[in-house]
């Protein structure tokens, strides 16, 4: 398994081409998979690793935040959401209409080592972003030496 | 629906590096979901742009030819380690081929919620206009 983070401080380009490299390294992990409700449910998701804990991302753009719900139960957490597409104004009608529109409801299986009951939810960018901390046995202990 | 067809946007996708100037341009390239809406006044577009923050879209009309780029943000990412991806993060970029006559000083621009959200309007002589009736 890589050990290299993704690192910011490079130049903008690079710092980009080398997270897009790592993304595709790690695109539907099959050691992961298992425990998720499958690739192709909306919204897709991408799992990171930090030293505090586990930070799911899920691209759903256009949420009324208030609609969106994070729910956390043993080691499932749960996110659901309405996209809503109404625009003001009477229209002449559309050329285009590509955006998602409607419900979603997806569950993901954390491993153990996480804490699902802590986490927190934020709605930034259009990005729903969840950090799960640690749970406390799953974080790494000084052990002290004692001499004789 | 002649009528329609003459009203309607054109799309020209990009696909990357089908264009010289794509080749120059590192990293992947998306192409954003929208919706395109006619009003009276004005023609709307909305664009699925997650990741991009207001500093980082740029949108231009040059020559009937409407660019929206959209740079996504990577310090989310700073010390992070990915274990299970579905999706890559990439910057956003469509061109449309405007049939409309817009008025390119009063494009309005807004994101919100990863949506950019594009109010264009007409031209006054691209208005439909309203011929009063009167009774004789």
């Amino acid at each position: 398994m890589a050990l290299l983070r993704f690192d910011a401080s490079l130049d903008p380009i690079a710092g980009l081409l080398s997270l897009q490299d790592q993304l595709e390294r790690f695109m539907r992990n099959p050691a992961f998979a298992a425990g998720l409700s499958g690739y192709g449910v909306y919204p897709p998701v991408n799992i990171f690793e930090s030293t505090e804990g586990a930070i799911v991302v899920a691209e759903a753009p256009g949420l009324d935040p208030a609609k969106i719900g994070v729910e956390g139960e043993g080691r499932t957490l749960t996110i659901k959401g309405e996209r809503v597409f109404e625009p003001n104004g009477a229209g002449r009608g559309y050329h285009r209409r590509e955006l998602n529109e409607g419900k979603f409801s997806r569950s993901i299986q954390l491993p153990e080592d996480y804490d699902v009951s802590r986490a927190e939810a934020s709605y930034e960018a259009g990005l729903l972003i969840v950090r799960v901390p640690k749970a406390e046995r799953a974080k790494p202990r000084q052990i002290a030496v004692q001499t004789a | 629906m002649a009528e329609q067809q003459a009203k309607e946007i054109v799309t020209k996708e990009k696909q990357e590096l089908a264009k010289p100037q794509e080749q120059t341009r590192p990293g992947r390239y998306y192409v954003p979901d929208v919706n395109i809406y006619e009003f009276d006044d004005s023609v709307k577009l909305w664009a699925d742009m997650p990741g991009v923050k207001e500093k980082d879209v740029d949108v231009t009309l040059k020559d009937g030819v409407l660019t929206i780029v959209g740079k996504v943000a990577t310090d989310l990412y700073a010390g992070l380690r990915p274990i299970y991806t579905e999706y890559n993060v990439g910057n956003y970029y469509r061109e449309f081929v405007l049939t409309e006559n817009i008025d390119d000083s009063k494009i309005r621009a807004t994101l919100r919620n990863g949506v950019l959200e594009l109010e264009l309007p007409k031209k006054e002589q691209a208005k439909p206009k309203r011929i009063e009736v009167s009774a004789g």
